[in-house]
């Protein structure tokens, strides 16, 4: 039968719905004793890998095992695998009790089973009531709950907070990381990092049917350096400058403003000051996690790019005639700048000069 | 494992409240059927004098007086309650994917044959059921409607009521394929009944009035008339319509009598009984197959 590792594996994963290719070539494995995220944006192939995982859609390539088995060679499969899908239902007029008592019959477990069920996800006071009139919260407890009836060792969850308030999130996100540090196997999926950045310590990230990034939460964070954002009067003599002091990973930001990595606000200031270089504005851009993800997975649907940042205030108007008021506005004012003068003077950092009317 | 499935699957049934509201009218109908129909096949028979009649009891060796007429009309309630049976069946699969519970029984059954086993073998039981439930009522409803001399038998009586639980659980298998089958419990009950209870009927009484005997065979064949068959062959075989033909009968009237006991050109009970079992297996059998590949998303 199984070999009792907790492992998940996904072998060149394909699946096709007619012309659609909804998963495509995906690999990863999942290992024993820690959360692993499984991340990607809406129709990326997520709810599809793990429902081919489960058994329930037949792959039209490649293989998904659990314990080195597929799902339907598990034995008694939910004794091994407990799962939360989206999209899975209940008797409406059927009561959680009698919903659970259905499946521990099932699975062969006690009925008792099913009133420590309740009680571990809270639905206690409830159980009783059909599961019609639960809200979205209230069932994602009592899928759950359902998949936590067969004590398994594996636990896959799709998109397991939606519905569910912060402090459900906040409750699953410990149950998850004990359930993990007691051994056993966690994948959680979801379409947004940031609501399982903190309970994951493995992500696998897919995007249009593919894997983009798989490994420790950790070292993706670390593969994001932070940057300074310069706003110098001179931007060629601050680059040369830069240069000759030994930091050379410098670009032009969209802005206008030159990126530095590999230098802290200080030492930037400091070759400034030494060369000569006026600087205007400095801005430090921490490593967003989230906006690396949006990274990794945007090109799924790289249609229209946005306008210009419409939204910020602070941002000018792209492509500003040049040299249009002396001394020459800078292309693009610093995010400290208040933007009440659209006639920068190009010094905003003293303001009343030549503006204020 | 299996014995977990079915202890499942009965909780299924039990814990919500399809199988009674589906079992009362079934046996309210065919109550009131066998009371009905009862009540006119008495009078029917009352001015039953013509030579057919005649020619059938004496034929039975009987007094026209006490042709059992009765057992008419507990065949066609029976068969009428039935339709309930069919219908619970469609609950079995299609109830499943609509309310979409499905997903969460695939993945707590080893695969997905046992869990088509062990609802198979479940609504056989609540199939056998509802024809018991059928006879109980209808023989009720013929006490109440039909004078004691015409009342069946005991052995016709036996032999319709095993007939009755074996049609119930041939007719549930039947709406479990046709579920299994589409998925949909709506589409799935309304064409059932709107075949079953008028298309069917419809084609066999026009074919029968176009092309006469040749084409009596359909309503033994198709399966309304073969699922009626199973029990209406055993009163249409008493008055010599069905099976052992009496001699002399003629065609139309032995159709006519096939019709009142709601069994059309029926074969004998068992012949009926294989027919409706080979459309049990296709319908059965094709649900089975599909549901063994299709993707749950």
């Amino acid at each position: 039968m199984h070999d009792g590792s907790g492992r998940i594996a996904v072998q060149n994963l394909t699946k096709q719905f007619g012309a659609v290719t909804a998963v495509q070539n995906l690999s990863f494995t999942v290992e024993p004793g820690s959360v692993t995220g499984f991340l990607g944006p809406n129709g990326a192939g997520k709810t599809t890998t793990l429902r081919m995982l489960l058994g329930l859609v037949t792959p039209t390539s490649g293989a998904a095992t659990i314990n080195g088995r597929p799902y339907t060679q598990l034995g008694n499969p939910a004794r091994v695998v407990g799962s939360v899908l989206e999209n899975e239902g209940f008797h409406p007029r059927r009561t959680a009790r009698n919903h659970l008592r259905v499946y521990a019959a099932a699975i062969g477990v006690p009925d008792q089973r099913v009133d420590e069920m309740l009680g571990l996800v809270g639905l206690t006071p409830a159980a009783d009531r059909p599961a019609g009139g639960y809200s979205l919260g209230m069932r994602q407890r009592l899928s759950l709950a359902t998949a936590l009836l067969g004590d398994p060792q594996v636990l896959v969850l799709d998109e397991p907070s939606n519905g569910l308030d912060p402090e459900g999130i906040a409750w699953l996100r410990g149950f998850l990381q004990s359930f993990a540090k007691q051994g056993r196997t966690v994948l959680v999926s979801s379409h947004l990092l940031s609501e399982v950045e903190q309970m994951i310590d493995q992500v696998v990230i897919v995007s249009a049917g593919m894997t983009r990034y798989y490994g420790p939460l950790e070292q993706l964070r670390a593969s994001q350096r932070s940057r300074v954002l310069v706003q110098p009067a001179d931007a060629n003599a601050l680059v040369s400058a830069l240069r000759e002091a030994g930091i050379t990973e410098v670009q032009p930001a969209q802005d206008g403003r030159v990126a530095v990595m590999g230098a802290t606000v200080q030492q930037i200031g400091d070759v400034a000051a030494k060369a000569g270089v006026a600087v205007y504005g400095m801005e430090e851009e921490k490593a967003d996690l989230e906006q690396l993800f949006f990274q990794m997975t945007s090109p799924q649907y790289s249609g229209q790019p946005m306008p210009q940042q419409p939204q910020n205030p602070y941002q000018p108007p792209p492509g500003p005639p040049p040299g249009g008021f002396p001394p020459g506005p800078p292309p693009g004012a610093p995010p400290q700048s208040p933007p009440q003068n659209p006639y920068g003077p190009g010094q905003p950092g003293q303001q009343g000069w030549g503006g204020g009317h | 494992m299996m014995g977990n499935l079915i202890k499942a699957e009965f909780r299924k049934i039990l814990t919500t409240k399809s199988w009674w509201a589906l079992l009362i009218p079934a046996a309210v109908l065919a109550f009131a059927f066998a009371a009905g129909l009862g009540y006119i096949a008495n009078e029917f028979g009352n001015i039953l004098t013509s030579s057919e009649a005649e020619r059938i009891a004496s034929a039975l060796g009987i007094e026209t007086g006490s042709l059992p007429m009765g057992l008419l009309a507990v065949g066609r309630a029976i068969n009428m309650a039935l339709m309930f049976a069919v219908i619970i069946g469609v609950f079995a699969v299609a109830g499943e994917y609509s309310k979409k519970t499905i997903t969460t029984t695939f993945l707590t059954a080893p695969n997905r044959a046992m869990a088509l086993t062990s609802k198979m073998i479940t609504y056989i039981s609540w199939g056998a059921l509802y024809g018991l439930a059928a006879v109980a009522a209808a023989s009720l409803g013929i006490l109440l409607g039909v004078d004691s001399e015409r009342l069946p038998t005991a052995s016709q009586w036996l032999g319709v009521a095993g007939a009755s639980v074996l049609a119930g659980a041939l007719a549930t298998l039947f709406g479990v394929g046709v579920g299994a089958l589409w998925k949909s419990v709506a589409g799935s009950v309304v064409t059932l009944l709107l075949y079953m209870l008028l298309a069917e009927n419809l084609w066999i009484s026009v074919s029968y009035g176009i092309w006469g005997n040749d084409v009596a065979w359909m309503g033994a064949v198709l399966p309304n008339g073969a699922l009626n068959g199973v029990v209406g062959a055993i009163p249409a075989e008493v008055f010599g319509a069905s099976g052992v033909r009496v001699p002399g009968m003629e065609d139309d009237f032995a159709w006519f009598l096939q019709n009142v006991a709601g069994a059309p050109g029926a074969f004998s009970w068992w012949g009926s009984a294989l027919i409706f079992g080979g459309w049990v297996l296709l319908f059965f059998g094709g649900g089975w197959l599909v549901n063994q590949k299709r993707d749950i998303t």
